[in-house]
């Protein structure tokens, strides 16, 4: 078999200039904004003044909602309880020990440490591996209602239902304080921005489109949340912070779930996945609530109430998007991306090999769900340079034995080990740092986000993203580059990947896949749907990662002509149990074999 | 003495708010946040009945029927488009909540309002002098459990109920109509809520809010329970318990507390919560 | 790029135009602002209060108004608590611009309110009874304080009733927390014991555990302090039907909110500055006025209402006595003037609280309330020494 020509690496040129163009357009409406700000207290009514500073503090909270929400899919209604802890903090620090610089920053200091170990440990509660999205929502909104009755269950001491007021606070004017809070929502908005169109920011986008891929991309979801939620929790603490050192009242109210809900409210009608929309939405409805609000009172309510119950069934995106469209006279197309693709360096795999390991080594695993045993009594072993197949009839339990070896938390009894080293019960983000590579059955990618984007994602775990920038170009190993080129992926780097064909998708997967540099992949029907052509292809790459890589791989197929020309070695999964291992020959001709597939074309069938 | 009925009325109390989320939860696998805007569609139903004067042992049959039919017009309206989106089902029916409560106020003043309790003061039992009513709502929330029991279990309805409850996919492959099951379930989660608001009102107030503290007690116990009634009921009586001890033994307003922190414990440690498997 | 500029400022304007104009010249009205409880613990007697206002604007307006401009109310609802006493505060003296704020509102509202008032240099009469030393510079009150008010219920317990345990239930607030303190120590002080002191949050409704505490410490007599309407009617209702009867004095019901319990009340000891059947010919005057008025939406006058139209009338005589409705002249002028008002002769010259005079009640099966002692002109002590 001919290898495939090597990679042409200096076909896609890098664009850096878009990234600046970007850069720019964020600086002019920031400054924008400043001007705006700094001239505001001179111009505008007293009443106004007043208002803004309170909507411009909420709608920095907003903002850390529509990152954990709109990008990242957290429906968190906890963020109030933050802002509340850092209200509190003020609070509780002025009215003890009094108002001095030393205690203003001891105060602040005081918010920003326990909203941290708060979110931690709702963290750590919520975002434990395997848990549902409505868990970690019905955390998020537990806590608020939580802060909330442990301040009323203070007694004198925190003011219960009264709060506290009357508390010296520092000596600046309100119009200085609209200049403080304006500039601190402006900030906060540009670096959101950056963040979230960085690629660090991506991995928060495919996070939300798809968790279980991001684990077997070696992601540890689990603890990019907490993170997250840290830096969230800090962010609202210091706005409510803020907040009480311009108000000088705190109340269990601005810590309770009823706030945390308006938040979710104002994100969603100002358009989550936004950060503008959020932004705008909240300022708008909050000085309209307060000026509307005296004069028809339920009516607004009301219509805000509505309102928020027709975005949420018929305008899921918000209405920033909307309003958007209004003005651009049509949907916004993605900007171009192009990104550069470089040959990564790797470890090379024979190393590994001439230690003598075993890449995969199973013994004695069974699995059951409840009473139904799906497997029974597995023990085999692997070696780097293989291409084994599993095969079998629907239902033998291959698929099931293949998340077994990817999720160590999957098998109920036996052990695993990968390389020689046990996977134990390690969630799968662990596994992949073993060298375990799984691609799925169906083509498991990120819908929205761009093939470059994809790929970067699956660099992710060996090349740490950058925070605020997106790189203009990424190292591929050369397996990954190979499948990219071979397949054309290279040529629609910046398609959104829900528009390419089914063909593309699987290839783009193996593509991500093999960007993790495993030693061993497993595959799970990857020729499904794809055309003679597509599938000699796959079978040229799968056979080079073997003989050349010495990767390992573990493939289920159907196709069973094709796992007759790869494989170096095949195994019959029936009701569970291996009922044959051995050579492609061996199994060909073995009557146990024909016995299994009775009555549909067999593996040897043709040639009987 | 009076504490153990202090635990078993609570528990009461709290199956009797719950059952209506419960059977929602089961079908239709969503979180029904509209529950608390339903209970205080119950209450006020109750002060409606106290207003026209009637006998107020009607308020419960009339709370049941009003919200019955509040149910089939929002799930209609509302909850269909949503079925694919279970977070996205939490914040519509939790803004309905809030347009409910708006149009309560508009058509009632948004003042605190009482409504007459049929009946009054404590009767002596088992040693210790204890509410009459309470023990009353004991009665109705075991009546309430039988009555959803039966029909669950003892009517063709009710087994389709329980097969789309199983597997929908199937249940529709088999021939039922699963779009009726969910309007008739959503109708009677609503009826049941309402029920549940109308029996609590004489013990308290009548409030546009009402619902609220409740919702998110209810909703802790639901997912604690899984499906099943048994586990609710059991869920309630060990939670709720826990919530009477707390709040005599510590600080009534820890003991607000109980249930939701020991839930949220408990579903991190045993996803099942309290059911079998 | 550039639209989404043009974006930015063309709201950012449109928002200012549309909220920033009404800036017509000073207007020709004084206007009364009124940050009260429509929504929330409150919301029972709020209306109440209202009305009382009104009847004292309707009666003021026909004579001529203040200094020959009108008077004009402007309510808002301050939810019975901090978060909307704040937006209400706000709202009245920076949009509305309020020259004075004259109201009835729980402790919660008024302490976030008061910093707003400091910002805003708005006179403000509070007619509320409240648990005391609460003080600003510019800041009247006309109701009592427990100093006036706890001592008849308890010297009426331990006398009559020999009664010598007692318990405390209250809201945990400011309020609350302040008039049980300050029972205790007068209990403490009489030679009485106190068995337990037990509170629920403002718009706590539960208070189950609450009332099994009360039962097993078995007291004499029970003494209430919670936060207006709501809290007081479930916590009777409960108690009832618990079958507490032990002798129940309530701190913080008022005539109106004991009526709307129905035969729960029947019992309950009241200590207050008013009551409908004061015979008196001002008060008979003024519930005549006020049945003519609202007719049958006449909430019942009581002790957090009546105030309210005294302090209007204070207000409008302080004014015309200075000539003004400037804040620092009006502040010192609202000590000197004495108004004749239904609860008799009101001056709020003690260290800016009033002596008055109390009642001690009890509520009858039908819902009306049988005086049983009076004392004339009790002094509020020292409530704010350090303000002038």
């Amino acid at each position: 078999m001919s290898s495939l020509p090597a990679p042409d690496v200096s076909a896609v040129p890098a664009d850096t200039m878009r990234g600046r163009s970007d850069l720019r357009r964020l600086l002019i409406l920031a400054i924008a904004a400043l001007l705006l700000i700094t001239i505001g207290p001179a111009v505008l009514p007293t009443y106004l003044i007043n208002n803004l500073i309170r909507a411009f503090l909420y709608a920095s909270v907003a903002l850390t909602v529509d990152v954990l929400w709109g990008y990242t899919g957290i429906l968190t209604f906890g963020q109030s309880a933050f802002f509340g802890i850092g209200a509190y903090a003020a609070g509780l620090i002025f009215t003890h020990a009094g108002f001095s610089p030393a205690n203003a920053a001891l105060a602040l200091a005081a918010g920003i440490a326990v909203s941290a170990l708060v979110a931690v440990l709702v963290g750590w509660l919520a975002f434990y591996h395997g848990a549902s999205p409505l868990y970690a929502s019905v955390v998020t909104l537990v806590l608020p209602i939580v802060v909330a009755q442990i301040l009323y269950s203070g007694g004198n001491f925190t003011g219960s239902s009264s709060g506290l007021s009357g508390f010296d606070s520092f000596d600046v004017s309100l119009e200085a304080w609209f200049r403080i809070a304006g500039t601190y929502l402006v900030l906060l908005t540009a670096v959101a921005w950056l963040f979230v169109r960085s690629d660090a920011g991506r991995v928060l986008v495919a996070i939300r489109e798809n968790e279980p891929r991001c684990e077997y991309l070696g992601l540890n979801v689990s603890r990019i949340k907490i993170l997250l939620l840290t830096a969230c929790a800090v962010i609202a603490a210091i706005a409510g912070y803020a907040f009480a050192s311009v108000q000088m009242v705190v109340a269990p109210e601005y810590a309770g779930f009823v706030f945390g809900t308006e938040l979710v409210i104002w994100v969603a009608l100002g358009g989550r996945g936004t950060l503008i929309g959020p932004v705008v939405g909240t300022l708008l409805i909050d000085v309209s609530t307060a000026y509307l609000s005296g004069n028809l009172p339920f009516v607004w309510k009301l219509i805000v109430g509505l309102a928020f119950v027709v975005v949420i069934v018929a305008l899921p995106q918000g209405l920033a998007p909307l309003v958007m469209r209004m003005f651009r006279g049509g949907p916004k197309l993605p900007a171009g991306e192009t990104l550069s693709l470089q040959p990564a360096s790797e470890e090379p795999l024979a190393v590994l090999a001439a230690a003598g390991r075993h890449a995969i080594a199973v013994a004695g695993v069974r699995k059951h769900f409840g009473s139904l045993q799906v497997l029974e009594g597995i023990d085999f072993q692997a070696d780097h340079g293989e291409l084994l197949s599993l095969v079998g009839p629907n239902g033998a339990g291959k698929t099931t034995l293949m998340r077994c070896i990817g999720d160590g938390a999957e098998r109920s009894a036996g052990t695993i080990q990968v390389n020689d080293a046990d996977i134990d019960r390690k969630p799968p983000y662990e596994c992949v740092a073993l060298g375990v590579g799984r691609k799925f059955q169906n083509a498991n990618t990120f819908e929205t986000l761009t093939v470059a984007e994809s790929l970067r994602i699956a660099r992710t775990r060996l090349r740490k993203p950058s925070l605020w920038a997106r790189a203009a170009s990424l190292e591929l190993p050369d397996a990954a580059l190979r499948v990219i080129q071979a397949t054309g992926l290279d040529q629609k780097a910046a398609v959104q990947v829900r528009h390419l064909p089914h063909g593309q998708k699987q290839a783009l997967e193996l593509a991500m896949v093999l960007a993790l540099e495993p030693s061993v992949l497993l595959l799970d029907e990857p020729t499904a749907g794809l055309t003679k052509a597509e599938r000699t292809l796959i079978g040229q790459i799968l056979v080079e990662l073997t003989a050349q890589h010495r990767l390992c791989i573990l493939l289920v197929e159907h196709d069973l002509d094709f796992v007759r020309e790869i494989s170096s070695r095949v195994i019959v999964l029936h009701q569970g149990r291996i009922v044959l291992d051995g050579t492609v020959a061996e199994v060909v001709e073995s009557e146990l074999v024909r016995t299994i597939y009775a009555g549909g074309p067999g593996m040897g069938a043709a040639q009987r | 003495m009076a504490q153990v009925f202090d635990v078993i009325t609570t528990a009461a109390i709290l199956y009797a708010v719950a059952a209506g989320l419960l059977i929602v939860f089961g079908v239709m696998k969503i979180i029904n946040f509209a529950h608390g805007g339903f209970l205080t569609v119950g209450g006020y139903s109750a002060l409606l009945v106290t207003q026209l004067g009637l006998n107020p042992w009607w308020s419960p049959a009339f709370a049941f029927a009003i919200g019955f039919l509040c149910g089939m017009i929002i799930e209609r309206l509302v909850v269909r488009p949503l079925y694919a989106r279970p977070l996205d089902a939490i914040l519509a029916t939790w803004g309905l909540g809030i347009i409910l409560g708006q149009l309560i106020t508009l058509a009632f003043g948004r003042e605190v309002q009482f409504v007459r309790s049929p009946v009054s003061g404590a009767i002596d039992l088992l040693g210790a002098s204890y509410s009459q009513y309470r023990l009353i709502l004991v009665i109705a929330a075991v009546a309430v459990a039988l009555a959803l029991g039966l029909l669950l279990n003892g009517t063709r309805l009710g087994l389709q109920t329980r097969a789309v409850i199983m597997n929908e996919s199937l249940a529709r492959g088999l021939g039922i109509n699963s779009g009726l099951v969910r309007l008739l379930t959503f109708s009677l989660g609503s009826a049941l809520a309402s029920l549940a608001g109308a029996l609590i009102t004489p013990l308290s107030s009548v409030d546009p809010n009402m619902g609220v503290p409740w919702l998110v007690n209810a909703f802790m116990l639901v997912l604690v329970s899984g499906v099943s009634q048994l586990s609710l009921g059991l869920a309630c009586l060990v939670l709720g318990g826990a919530q009477v001890l707390v709040s005599t033994y510590a600080n009534p307003v820890l003991g607000g507390l109980t249930i939701v922190v020991l839930a949220a414990v408990l579903l991190r440690l045993r996803p099942q919560g309290f059911a079998r498997e | 790029m550039q639209r989404r500029l043009a974006i930015l400022s063309a709201r950012t304007a449109v928002l200012a135009a549309c909220l920033g104009s009404p800036f017509v010249a000073a207007e020709d009205v004084i206007k009364i602002g009124i940050p009260v409880g429509l929504s929330g613990a409150n919301s029972v007697v709020a209306p109440s209060v209202v009305q009382s206002a009104e009847l004292a604007v309707d009666e003021i307006n026909a004579k001529g108004g203040i200094l020959g401009k009108k008077v004009v109310l402007e309510v808002a609802d301050d939810g019975s608590g901090a978060a909307g006493a704040q937006k209400a505060f706000d709202s009245l003296i920076f949009q509305k611009k309020v020259d004075v704020l004259i109201t009835m509102e729980t402790s919660a509202a008024r302490n976030a309110g008061l910093p707003i008032v400091t910002r805003g240099k708005t006179p403000f009469i509070y007619t509320s009874f409240y648990e005391g030393r609460s003080c600003n510079r510019y800041m009247y009150v006309n109701a009592w304080v427990p100093d006036q008010q706890v001592a008849p219920i308890v010297d009426y317990f331990m006398k009559k009733d020999k009664a010598k345990t007692f318990f405390l239930i209250g809201s945990d607030y400011a309020f609350g927390r302040g008039m049980l303190e300050f029972t205790a120590k007068y209990i403490k002080s009489k030679g009485g014991t106190v068995l337990g002191e037990e509170y629920l949050p403002m718009d706590g409704s539960d208070w189950t555990a609450i009332i099994g505490k009360l039962k097993a410490a078995k007291p004499d007599a029970l003494i209430t302090s919670t936060a207006g309407g709501a809290p007081n009617v479930t916590l009777t209702k409960q108690l009832r039907a618990a079958g507490v009867n032990i002798p129940y004095g309530n701190l913080a019901v008022d005539e109106g909110t004991a009526k709307s319990m129905g035969t729960d009340a029947e019992g309950i000891f009241i200590s207050a500055s008013y009551f409908t059947n004061i015979d008196s010919a001002k008060n008979k005057e003024f519930l005549a006025a006020m049945q003519k008025k609202f007719g049958a939406n006449l909430k019942t006058p009581n002790d957090l209402s009546v105030p309210e139209y005294e302090a209007v009338y204070a207000y409008k005589m302080a004014v015309e006595k200075v000539g003004s409705t400037a804040a620092d002249k009006v502040i010192p002028a609202l000590a000197g003037v004495a108004v004749e008002g239904p609860r008799g002769t009101i001056k709020m010259n003690k260290q800016r609280h009033a002596p008055l005079t109390m009642y001690l009640a009890q509520v009858q099966k039908d819902g009306s309330v049988k005086v049983l002692d009076t004392f004339k002109d009790v002094d509020p002590g020292d409530q704010c020494p350090n303000l002038k």
